[in-house]
């Protein structure tokens, strides 16, 4: 037995080891060949000692025994590890103790991890990486049980034999494609122009442009496959640009056959300044109805550390007419901020542009933010909110007030 | 899951795993029980004991739970032994696994390990604020006040923030000790908590009165003491330092609060660049002005009462004794409403003077240049704490100048009916303060103080014989 053991020993040493150290897998394969070994030694221990007594540090011999000699012979590498050697390291010491880590981090975003200003950032980094991981991880998944069921379908059909003739010619995505490229060509000379306003890169994180890149591609094609698209522009483009990396890897070679136009000039320079209304939340005005003949400007900014007022500021700069939804005139809002997505903004109007229905283009406001649609004028509605308050809860007068003006801060300090 | 009492059989443990809903976090859930329960070291032991003949290894956060169970109990040789066995096992360790480590062997005789291993932790990282608190702590426990400060000076230097702990033990520690260096060192500590605006609590306020008086030779006598409104010292009769700030420190927040709270990035987030201009000429126009009135904030006292009349009660009643007045408002307010008369408006613009900024601009950045501008004399009155304002400033040393100004200068009022009574702003300065044989400490009665706006009233003097 004994000898058996060292045998195993000598071979995992020789032959295993060294390779899996080359590839800087040590971990990996430690427990495996340990558990190995051990297993033999446990057989041995108990056939030769069938008493019950516990001994209480025989765990230590254990994590000792099995590795001392090992990890003696494996230590001599370079004492001094590169930066991001030892990164790596502290990273995977991380994930044995249970941190929520990626399982694999490549080089760039190892760097990213190391430039991170503070252990709380760099904590949110790695979070962040984890669960795009983990998102990666089921999606791969999901395409591969499905792979499987149409293979499935496909052997149950072929069983069946004959295929069914089809009278209708198959209208494949590439047809769609062209038919949609055709309305998208149509808008860029007979469309209404939007415009998306793409200066404030400066204000924003290199995630934050990542997402707002991300929201305009959703938007644009929501646009392209509506009935009647906007003409949308891009101003204030730089080339080279964050955003404009940004795009060119979201989009690759489609982004220079996108039917929209993208300039480096502000929109004052394009359009006659009265036609044009910034929309902002931040906006003391409230949007009445979509106007055809307005050009409707959308900041592309994501903000998650909500700087009020940026877009509000850019407008009062340019002198430029303002709106804002009218989220609380039709909508009982309960949570979240009034600034909304960038692809929601994009559905809203286009409905709005379609149908001039309040109720149907604000359906795209996520459900979690309102309670509900105000049927009757929010004045009333106030009224029997208070009166039900009052009557139900016991509530004074003056809490309720506080409630409502907390979701309406604006109406009640103006007037 | 409750913990079993005495160590188990491995096939024991193995039985209670099969009976556990999910058997994969079974072992740490049982350390985690473990821990809470406080059980004997030796039913962890047995647990470990089957991981590791079923396993031949014990995961790396099972280690360290068991290491928060001997750090818990201070079993100093078995923390020993597994930081032995995880430094065989693993090349370094992390941050979780150090703390523990230094913060169970800094209580024990074993001390020194825990400086050698903070050592190795700065080779890899930052060690963390507890980190330094166990090692300076154990270093002032064995009266080596040196190497204390050494490590208190490099945590200093890497911009860890010390823990009040940490600063209460060094006093707790030099007790009765003579020794000028370390007197200097103290007296150190003392202008950190001045500089960086903190009070001590009532037990850390106690260390400090404690070394004072132990010190041989120094005569030092403490008294727990309230300050007038005066700013006297009923104690010592000593005047505290007054809230003005000085001439350099005025000019630079005014200097701060227009670039970076009124212009900010972007002049048009909170005014554009002709309003300020015309604001600016207004009040250059008019100077210097007594009190300054947030027309807006004031106008909102009472809820019954219409907003007009909320504001012309404040102008009537801060009116008197010939003081110069500027309300400051929105546009809005001159548009006849129910809640703004005309005539009301036109009355009180003879007894003040009014600047009026557009709907969408932001009064508060006005009020606070206005009253600047005036002069050290001239006080604002509103009800906001300005915290957002306080915010915009980029660094904590021109925030805790913006406090005290603003301590020294903001007239907020209690909701009383009906007079519109004025609470006096502080008149002296509520930090640690010395001027050589006095030492004036204001300290909490409590151990978080839960605004910042506000300051504690109760005061350590301690004065020289």
């Amino acid at each position: 037995m004994q000898s058996a053991n060292m045998l195993l020993r000598k071979i995992v040493r020789s032959s295993v080891l060294p390779f899996a150290a080359q590839h800087g897998m040590k971990k990996d394969l430690f427990p495996r060949s340990r558990t190995l070994s051990l297993s033999l030694c446990l057989k041995q221990d108990k056939s030769c000692e069938p008493s019950e007594k516990l001994d209480l540090d025989e765990w230590k011999k254990v994590m000792k025994s099995g590795l001392q000699e090992d990890v003696s012979e494996m230590v001599p590498e370079p004492k001094e590890l590169s930066s991001l050697a030892a990164a790596r390291e502290t990273l995977e010491m991380w994930r044995l103790a249970g941190r929520v880590v990626p399982e694999n981090i490549s080089e760039e975003e190892l760097k990213t991890f190391m430039e991170c200003p503070s252990k709380s950032a760099k904590k949110k980094y790695l979070k962040y990486l984890r669960i795009k991981e983990l998102h990666k991880k089921n999606d791969k998944r999901k395409t591969g049980e499905k792979r499987e069921r149409r293979l499935e379908a496909q052997d149950q059909a072929s069983k069946m034999g004959e295929t069914k003739k089809n009278s209708f010619i198959c209208m494949w995505s590439s047809t769609m494609d062209k038919a949609y490229n055709w309305r998208a060509a149509q808008s860029m000379i007979f469309g209404q122009p939007l415009v998306f306003d793409m200066s404030y890169e400066k204000e924003m994180s290199v995630r934050e442009v990542t997402n707002t890149v991300r929201q305009i591609v959703l938007s644009e094609s929501c646009n392209r496959r509506s009935v009647d698209p906007f003409h949308i522009h891009f101003c204030n483009f730089k080339d080279d640009s964050l955003y404009h990396r940004e795009f060119i890897k979201q989009y690759r070679e489609a982004w220079g056959k996108l039917l929209i136009t993208v300039t480096d000039q502000c929109y004052t320079e394009i359009f006659p300044k009265d036609k044009l209304i910034y929309l902002t939340a931040d906006s003391p005005k409230v949007m009445k109805t979509f106007d055809h003949n307005k050009i409707y400007i959308v900041g592309s900014m994501v903000d998650k550390s909500i700087k009020t007022g940026v877009s509000l500021a850019q407008a009062k700069r340019l002198g430029l007419e303002t709106a804002a939804l009218p989220l609380e005139k039709y909508l009982l809002w309960s949570t979240g901020a009034k600034n909304l997505t960038l692809d929601q903004m994009m559905r809203i109007l286009l409905t709005l542009k379609d149908t001039a229905d309040w109720k149907k283009a604000l359906e795209f406001v996520p459900k979690r933010k309102y309670c509900g649609f105000v049927n009757k004028p929010v004045k009333e509605l106030k009224k029997t909110l208070d009166l039900i308050n009052t009557l139900k809860l016991g509530k004074g007068r003056e809490e309720v007030q506080k409630q409502i003006a907390k979701s309406y801060p604006k109406k009640y300090k103006l007037k | 899951v409750q913990p079993p009492e005495k160590p188990l059989q491995a096939e024991e443990w193995k039985k209670l795993r099969e009976d556990f809903q999910s058997p994969e976090i079974f072992e740490e859930v049982m350390l985690n029980s473990m821990i809470r329960c406080n059980s004997p070291t030796d039913v962890a032991k047995s647990l470990l004991t089957h991981l590791a003949k079923r396993n031949g290894d014990i995961a790396y956060n099972v280690l360290v739970k068991y290491l928060t169970l001997c750090v818990q109990q201070g079993q100093v040789s078995e923390i020993c032994d597994v930081y032995d066995i995880m430094k065989v096992r693993f090349k370094i360790l992390e941050s979780g696994a150090y703390n523990l480590l230094i913060k169970g062997l800094s209580n024990s005789n074993q001390w020194r390990m825990a400086l050698t291993l903070l050592e190795e932790v700065k080779k890899i990282m930052v060690p963390s604020r507890t980190c330094y608190e166990s090692c300076i702590k154990a270093a002032s426990r064995h009266q080596e006040m040196k190497l204390a400060f050494e490590l208190y000076d490099e945590m200093l230097a890497k911009d860890v923030v010390p823990t009040l702990d940490v600063l209460q033990s060094f006093f707790d520690f030099s007790r009765g000790m003579k020794d000028a260096e370390l007197q200097k060192e103290l007296f150190g500590i003392l202008l950190y908590l001045r500089e960086n605006q903190i009070y001590p609590h009532k037990t850390f306020m106690r260390s400090i009165k404690l070394w004072f008086e132990s010190i041989p030779g120094g005569n030092w006598r403490g008294h727990l003491t309230n300050i007038k409104h005066s700013g006297q010292c009923p104690v010592c009769n000593h005047q505290l330092e007054d809230s003005n700030l000085t001439e350099e420190e005025y000019s630079n927040l005014s200097e701060r609060i227009i670039r970076d709270v009124i212009h900010g990035t972007d002049t048009f987030r909170k005014t554009t660049p002709q309003e300020f201009e015309a604001f600016q000429t207004f009040v250059e126009n008019r100077l210097p002005f007594d009190i300054v009135i947030d027309g807006l904030n004031v106008s909102h006292i009472k809820t019954r009462k219409m907003q007009c009349e909320n504001l012309f009660d404040a102008v009537n009643c801060l009116a008197k004794e010939n003081a110069r007045l500027l309300v400051l408002g929105r546009k809005h307010m001159l548009m006849n409403s129910s809640n703004w008369k005309r005539e009301i408006m036109k009355e009180m613009q003879n007894k003040a003077d009014f600047f009026f900024a557009e709907n969408i601009s932001e009064d508060d950045a006005f009020l606070l240049y206005a009253t600047l501008r005036s002069g050290k004399h001239c006080k604002f009155v509103t009800r906001d704490f300005l915290r957002d304002h306080k915010a915009c400033l980029p660094d904590s040393l021109t925030r805790h100048l913006f406090r005290k100004w603003q301590r020294g200068h903001q007239i907020s009022k209690k909701n009383v009916f009906p007079v519109f009574s004025q609470q006096p702003p502080f008149c002296y300065d509520c930090v640690v303060q010395t001027t050589g044989d006095t030492w004036h400490i204001p300290y909490k009665d409590v151990f978080e103080e839960k605004y910042s706006y506000q300051v504690p009233r109760k005061w350590l003097c301690i004065q020289q014989k």
